[in-house]
């Protein structure tokens, strides 16, 4: 059952066009949670039709959802976007053909994909190279009924920032200039990083970082960004598409040795909403096509530091890229 | 990169990220009333819906006595599941969804309401059942006109508890993008924008107490008599 039709700035929760009407909508529940969303059957059609696109709700991915978006509106379709806590809310909805598109980051939903299929236990399979890791997320996404179209530019892998000053009293700009240091490294960054080859344990082991003190204050938060301004720690663990880094005199240590997998972002779309809508493919694609990390560190200063909509951002730089 | 023709000119309370923004509450109304209303027809239809469930329940166990442990057990083993792993739980069968918050805030509603009812019922006096019954009151007319009147005092205040944290537990549904206010509330932990998350918990708090004010209201018009019994 379809709700109302649902305005650019409104469309956010489509759920909400019927809050006049809760008995009604009430009504609408019992089966929303699939009519509204099932739209791909109705075929192929120039028009296109309902499009549910979910992502991770936090600043990068809300802007990469709304850029989708205004795109796929911009192709006639209507778009609903669902902010949700964490990719597996999403993952097995992408699989029922529940959600139609999802932006992703190719390493994490690779190695998301990989544990899914074969075990918490599984072997790695992501790497530095965006082309080899996509072979493999295609494959794997394959398995689940996804499709992964083309990946940006743009990429937000974890990397390493220290303060300006740091760098330049220690002479310090890559990583294993850091290791040579000799001395033990005082580091903030998400909790999980002790237990992870693509943090703490590669610092170790690929660069002979001896991290001495660990605070778990999170990935590129605030606090872990605090910290580090406040030289309460050496190193933060933040992405390389973080908006504010260079505003508050950090630099990101070089990743010399290429240790960092690809987490280039990209499209992934339901295989039968794909089947029944094959232009999205080109329509997503053009976006893949301009995006840049410079982009995205643009546009997520735009929402966390000056504090505008995800929606305004993403609309405005594609008008200026003249994608829509 | 070209800045948005909307960019804030000069350094607003949202730049400088204050508690307190009123810039934020007027850009943004539109957001947040849309917020606000998901979260009111929420609560209240997840708050009616259990009701109604309650009820019947509390009526089952009554006709049926051996039930009331199973029923009672049930109920508050329900509870004591995570709304995060509930959520999760109902999330392949009813999606991304307000249905999936609403079942589960049913869910939650049912303990505190089954018990009230069922202590109201119980507390009706034995006399005034009997005089009842004497003046010819068959079970559905005794249930409706003289039990279920003497056990509202009871049946409101679980009611009103139920309510209040159903206000609450909304905001839990942000996990599945039907939230209410805590669609706000999830943004703004991310990304430490105070103005949200102050305005979003004022809200809800606001929200709680303009429920439980309209339930006090609603009592006292439903139960004149508790009012007069002194005069």
């Amino acid at each position: 059952m379809n709700i109302a039709p649902i305005s650019r700035k409104s469309r956010t929760r489509a759920g909400l066009a019927a809050a006049a009407v809760p008995l009604l909508l009430l009504a609408a529940c019992g089966g929303g949670g699939t009519d509204a969303l099932g739209g791909g059957g109705d075929g192929g059609g120039e028009g296109g039709g309902e499009v549910v696109i979910a992502y991770q709700d936090y600043t990068e991915m809300s802007i990469m959802a709304e850029m989708y978006a205004a795109l796929l509106e911009d192709g006639g379709f209507e778009p609903t976007l669902k902010g949700v806590g964490d990719r597996a809310v999403y993952a097995g909805q992408l699989t029922s053909g529940d959600v139609h598109v999802a932006p992703e980051y190719v390493s994490s939903m690779t190695e998301f994909l990989n544990r899914e299929i074969n075990g918490a236990d599984a072997e790695p399979v992501a790497t530095p190279d965006v082309d080899e890791t996509m072979t493999k997320l295609e494959d794997l996404a394959g398995q689940k009924g996804m499709t992964a179209l083309e990946p940006a530019e743009a990429e937000d892998a974890n990397a390493y920032a220290v303060t300006e000053e740091f760098s330049e009293e220690n002479d310090v700009t890559t990583l294993s200039d850091l290791g040579e240091l000799g001395r033990p490294i005082t580091m903030a960054g998400a909790p999980d990083c002790l237990d992870r080859p693509d943090c703490l344990g590669g610092l170790e082991e690929v660069y002979g970082i001896e991290i001495g003190k660990f605070e778990p204050l999170g990935f590129g938060t605030a606090q872990t960004k605090d910290a580090l301004t406040k030289g309460e720690v050496d190193l933060g663990a933040v992405g390389t598409s973080d908006g504010q880094v260079d505003q508050l005199g950090l630099v990101l240590l070089e990743d010399d040795k290429s240790w960092q997998n690809a987490e280039n972002l990209v499209p992934v779309v339901s295989t039968e909403f794909l089947d029944a809508n094959p232009q999205v493919e080109e329509i997503l694609n053009e976006l893949s096509g301009v995006l840049t990390t410079q982009d995205l560190k643009d546009l997520n200063r735009q929402v966390d530091a000056e504090r505008q909509l995800a929606s305004d951002v993403a609309e405005t730089y594609l008008q200026d890229k003249g994608i829509i | 990169m070209v800045l948005s023709e909307e960019a804030p000119a000069g350094e607003s309370c949202m730049v400088r990220n204050e508690w307190v923004c009123p810039e934020y509450v007027s850009s943004r109304a539109e957001l947040i009333t849309e917020d606000l209303l998901q979260h009111v027809w929420i609560t209240v239809v997840s708050v009616v819906l259990g009701l109604v469930v309650a009820l019947a329940l509390a009526l089952l166990v009554r006709r049926y006595p051996k039930l009331e442990d199973g029923v009672v057990g049930t109920t508050t083993a329900i509870y004591t599941v995570p709304s995060l792993a509930l959520f999760a739980l109902l999330l392949p069968f009813t999606g991304l969804s307000a249905t999936t918050v609403i079942i589960g805030l049913v869910l939650y509603s049912l303990t505190i309401l089954v018990r009230n009812i069922l202590a109201g019922l119980d507390g009706v006096p034995a006399d005034v059942v009997e005089a009842a019954r004497g003046m010819g009151y068959g079970e559905r007319r005794l249930l409706w006109t003289v039990e279920l009147p003497l056990a509202l005092p009871s049946v409101m205040a679980g009611l009103r508890v139920a309510t209040v944290s159903t206000v609450a537990l909304t905001t839990v549904g942000a996990i599945v993008s039907a939230g209410g206010l805590g669609n706000l509330l999830l943004t703004a932990v991310n990304t430490q924008f105070k103005p949200q998350v102050f305005t979003a918990a004022v809200l809800c708090v606001l929200l709680a107490f303009t429920f439980d004010l309209v339930l006090v209201g609603a009592q006292r018009l439903m139960t004149p008599w508790t009012r007069t019994r002194g005069a």
